[in-house]
């Protein structure tokens, strides 16, 4: 795909999906690379020297950075170039793309349907085949869900493996680089452009190998793929079921195993309370900065405490602020034991958990949604739910562990998409991309 | 009645180094805004902080030196709270680990020594700097991300002279150790006191009132006064001293309420998440500990070894700038003696009106070839202020100097008894003069020959041929 | 988290809510609290609280060299007013 084809169906797509917050026109290839002449989208939280990026938030809506991410270098050092900033819910912090201060972002596939968030716009500008790659974030499955609504693959690398210096930050010991790609050998192929230790970023892993592409087959004769059982019996889809088992079916065709593997229930229902204190304690903290003083849409004010408060009214939206209210509850100094800090040791109890899991296979596998993608209209979810908290939410575990996790298009449900999700040991990216390959191999027979 | 003073001192001192804590732009005091700055200092969106290794090193010569016991796992935690200097909206600071702790430092106060216990020292980020003018202010971000160390006492302080005993010791071991300029009245370090009266001999602490940013020696000393005297004035009043924040006001000479927030400020601290904690390598912390720039005791000892007395050895002590220039001139120079005679004397003086301009112009390498010239004799005492003059105004060396000006000095024998014997032939009455024991006939003959050498006769060496003359006759 | 508790909070966070607003934080933090008391079942005993994903401790820090600096333009492109090289703001109420 060309860089012209691909901005004539961006703009094509624009109305109906509204996946978009700024399509670039002049962008050239500057090196040549794996990527080369290849479109790449950006969410727009992923900072563009010269380019406006919004986060998704009104606040930064006239914000030209003066710097770009590390993974824009990368980008463009292999040679891609850059055509569309895409809609994210504002500031990362959502699951259903419908919280942009730009506005709704429409899946594809049904137009009445969410595209997921909040990478909702890299989603779907890859579904849609405007472009083949588009860089998305991850802090509590924003990749891996709106790849399985959208019926696209969602990669979340292992934590570190690829730099968040110049992405707009969510919670930072949970957010990942992810990215979007129409197939698996893409997603390796992005992963080796992606990966590398950044001095801008010292929590980026100091070895990254970058042979994915070359060392990838679907080979999965004699690996043992563990089904992640507790997230299967809180899918109450039939159609879904019945899929995941003919894919799972097949893949002992192809020589796996299969491994039923669980994780005590308490244990996972309490992931979803754990992710949403941390990340909410975090991002209030995180987003501090975002004042009006130095950058931002600054709203007039007598004094700069006024200038703050106006601006940070206007400028983030009501779902954003009563997150920071909640996460600001979080961190007070008397509160900090019972909530931040108890979900950060609940952290430590999931993961030592979900380590020994992981040493019982080669890679987890599970639905990574429950069903298709929920309507616009009329979702009601019972908060309390398995179907909630576990097979709509356990996908946050890979965040408090930094392990990589891959959702890979499934067998349509109701004729929509919905994927499956492989998570493997910590920088077992290889054998993760493996075990997708197959996986994407078995869909595309069976359909 | 009889109140016992309390005072504790906290002090942020900025380290020494190139590059910021948490980014690679310039640490400098520069005139024009916003131009050592990047997105990290700026806190703009997407940035991540890096850690510097050479503030590490320093804080740890910090510990090192007043004897803290030091944490070789360095942590950071986030300091949240809202204002128009801090553009993260948090400072990373490390309020749950400080690299040192426990530490202590003796001073002298009036001939006795003074036991201070030091509470902490941690590493921080300076905020940016602000100018407060007519109705607005003006943010510069220079500052923002500079590294600071803050050194936090426990309150053994008594008196205001135990308080700025403590803070010039403190600075002067510092800024030897070149952890910091230590020029406070550039903000580089910056001093809160807080300071409470109890009753005499009482276990029981008063309300404590801190005074914030002085940021001068003698500025402390005043403040201080000033805050005893308004306390115990309340109190004996019988009113209470409320805990407030004050700053000194030097044209009131007291101290004032700063505007004061109702409740405490709940700082929100937790770890960073952006910074893992970092394991010191024990090896290189004992490479800091054994590689410490002299303290200011150390250097007392090699100039009095090289010959300085206590006062002159002070005097270096004082000005590090000329103790540095001075130490690499007395490497290279033959007569220590005589390079600390001129360091001390002709050195200071020029300082005294050139300032720090002396050494653009003044190099420690040419300064000790130049008295290598005066101990070989290739000039004279005389001829050499007027040289060190030229190579102060040109930049030139000696060599090339003396040689510019046709200048030498003459000792060998012949040519200076040429000289004197005119004299002499010239001045008979010279003779008839000392022989009748009057001593200044000699210095007379001598300098006679000075005029006929235009200056190039060696002095001591034709008084001594002009007496052996004499007697000859 | 009564009324009162979260319009302190949104005044320490610099930014107001609406009526409406404050009700829809107290009725979601109603439902939170069935949530957090998910975490309390948990047995945290002798659990050291998980700030990052991995624990291994960092020996490199980055080097002390000035490398990094943008221009005066640039740092100041964003503000919504500058002056004579500075970032102008009205009066700090301190």
């Amino acid at each position: 795909m060309d860089k012209t084809t691909s901005i004539l169906k961006l703009k094509e797509i624009q109305a109906s999906t509204n996946a978009c917050v700024t399509i670039i026109e002049n962008d050239e290839k500057t090196h040549e690379g794996l990527l080369s002449n290849i479109p790449v989208a950006l969410k727009d939280n992923v900072i563009t020297k010269g380019i406006l990026t919004t986060g998704g938030s009104k606040l930064l809506s006239n914000y030209i950075p003066p710097y770009s991410a590390t993974i824009v270098h990368k980008i463009k050092q292999a040679g891609g170039v850059i055509v569309a900033k895409t809609s994210l819910d504002e500031l990362g912090m959502g699951g259903t793309g419908t919280a942009s201060f730009n506005g709704i972002v429409r899946n594809p596939h049904d137009l009445t349907r969410q595209a997921g968030g909040s990478s909702s716009g890299s989603a779907v500008v890859v579904a849609a085949k405007a472009v083949d790659y588009a860089i998305g974030s991850d802090t509590g499955d924003s990749v891996r869900k709106p790849a399985s609504f959208v019926g696209v693959v969602g990669t979340k690398p292992t934590y570190g493996r690829i730099s968040r210096y110049g992405i707009i930050p969510y919670a930072s010991s949970l957010d990942h680089v992810g990215y979007f790609t129409s197939n698996v050998t893409q997603a390796a192929l992005m992963c080796d452009v992606l990966s590398g230790v950044d001095p801008l970023d010292q929590t980026t892993l100091p070895v990254c190998p970058t042979n994915t592409l070359e060392t990838l087959n679907d080979n999965v004769s004699g690996k043992v793929f563990g089904i992640f059982e507790d997230v299967v019996n809180a899918v109450n889809d039939e159609e879904t079921l019945k899929n995941f088992e003919a894919v799972c079916n097949a893949l002992v065709k192809k020589g796996a195993i299969l491994k039923s593997i669980s994780m005590d229930e308490d244990l996972l229902r309490a992931c979803l309370p754990t992710y949403y204190i941390i990340a909410n304690c975090e991002a209030t903290a995180n987003h501090s900065n975002l004042t009006g003083v130095n950058f931002g849409l600054t709203q007039d004010g007598e004094d700069v405490e006024d200038i703050m408060t106006k601006t940070r009214t206007v400028g983030f939206g009501p779902l954003i602020r009563k997150r920071f209210v909640i996460g600001s509850y979080g961190l007070k100094d008397e509160n900090q034991e019972k909530l931040f800090r108890q979900a950060q040791k609940v952290r430590r109890v999931v993961v030592d958990e979900f380590t020994k899991m992981l040493n019982e296979c080669d890679g987890l596998i599970a639905p990574a949604t429950s069903s298709c993608a929920p309507l616009l209209e009329g979702a009601n979810t019972n908060v309390l739910s398995n179907t909630h908290l576990i097979a709509e939410n356990y996908m946050v575990i890979s965040n408090f562990s930094g392990t990589p996790s891959i959702t890979i298009p499934s067998l349509p449900v109701k004729g929509l998409p919905n994927g499956i999700n492989i998570t493997c040991k910590v920088e077992d990216e290889a054998t993760m991309f493996k075990l997708a390959l197959a996986v994407e191999s078995c869909v595309k027979e069976l359909l | 009645m009889k109140r016992d003073v309390v005072i504790g001192i906290e002090i942020h001192c900025e380290l020494k180094t190139e590059s910021k804590m948490f980014s690679g732009s310039k640490n400098t005091i520069n005139d024009i805004p916003n131009i050592h700055v990047n997105e990290i200092d700026l806190g703009h969106p997407g940035v991540l902080p890096t850690l510097n290794q050479k503030a590490v090193e320093l804080a740890l010569r910090a510990c090192v030196l007043t004897h803290c016991k030091i944490d070789p796992l360095l942590k950071f935690d986030r300091k949240n709270y809202y204002y128009s200097d801090l553009p993260k909206g948090f400072q990373i600071t490390q309020q749950f680990h400080p690299v040192g702790k426990d530490g202590y430092l003796d001073i002298v106060v009036e001939g006795e020594t003074k036991h201070v216990r030091l509470d902490r020292i941690h590493m921080e980020e300076d905020t940016a700097k602000q100018y407060h003018i007519d109705e607005h202010t003006f943010i510069d971000y220079n500052r923002a991300g500079v590294p600071l160390i803050e050194i936090v006492s426990k309150p053994d302080m008594s008196s205001a002279l135990e308080a700025k005993e403590y803070v010039s010791t403190l600075r002067n071991l510092l800024i030897f150790a070149d952890v910091t300029d230590g020029k406070m009245e550039e903000g580089s370090m910056r001093c809160d006191i807080n300071i409470s009266l109890k009753e005499a001999g009482s276990d029981a602490f008063g309300t404590k009132v801190e005074i914030k940013n002085l940021n001068s020696l003698n500025n402390i000393d005043k403040a201080i006064e000033a805050e005893i005297k308004r306390q115990n004035d309340l109190l004996d009043s019988g009113e209470v001293v409320l805990m407030q924040t004050r700053r000194y006001d030097e044209n009131l000479k007291t101290t004032v309420a700063m505007r004061s927030k109702e409740s405490a400020v709940d700082y929100r601290y937790f770890p960073e998440p952006n910074i893992r904690p970092i394991l010191l390598d024990a090896s290189f912390i004992e490479h800091v500990s054994k590689n410490l720039p002299w303290t200011p005791s150390q250097w007392f000892d090699y100039l009095t070894n090289l010959g300085a007395n206590d006062i002159e050895a002070n005097i270096l002590i004082n000005n590090k700038t000329l103790l540095d220039f001075g130490a690499r001139v007395l490497k290279d120079v033959k007569d220590s003696r005589l390079g600390l005679n001129w360091i001390i004397s002709e050195l200071n003086s020029y300082m005294n009106t050139l300032g720090e301009k002396l050494f653009e112009t003044l190099s420690a390498h040419d300064f000790a070839l130049f008295l290598n010239l005066i101990s070989d004799k290739v000039i004279s005492g005389k001829q050499a202020k007027d040289v060190l003059k030229w190579m102060i105004e040109s930049g030139k060396n000696a060599q090339t100097l003396v040689e510019e000006h046709d200048l030498k000095v003459v000792s060998d024998d012949t040519s200076l008894l040429g000289w004197i014997d005119e004299a002499i032939k010239e001045n008979p009455q010279s003779v008839v003069d000392f022989k009748q024991g009057k001593d200044r006939a000699v210095g007379f003959i001598v300098g006679q020959v000075m005029k006929k050498s235009k200056g190039q006769a060696d002095p001591a060496q034709c008084n001594a041929l002009v007496r052996q003359r004499f007697l000859e006759q | 988290m009564d009324k009162a508790t979260i319009l302190a909070l949104a005044t320490e966070l610099n930014f107001s809510l609406s009526e409406e607003e404050v009700n829809n934080i107290h009725i979601e933090f109603e439902s939170l609290i069935n949530l957090l008391g998910l975490l309390e079942k948990i047995d945290t005993t002798h659990v050291e609280p998980m700030v990052y994903p991995f624990e291994m401790p960092l020996t490199q820090m980055r080097e002390d060299k000035v490398d990094h600096e943008i221009t005066q333009a640039e740092a100041l492109m964003n503000a919504h007013v500058q002056k004579e090289g500075y970032v102008l703001v009205p009066k700090v109420v301190k």
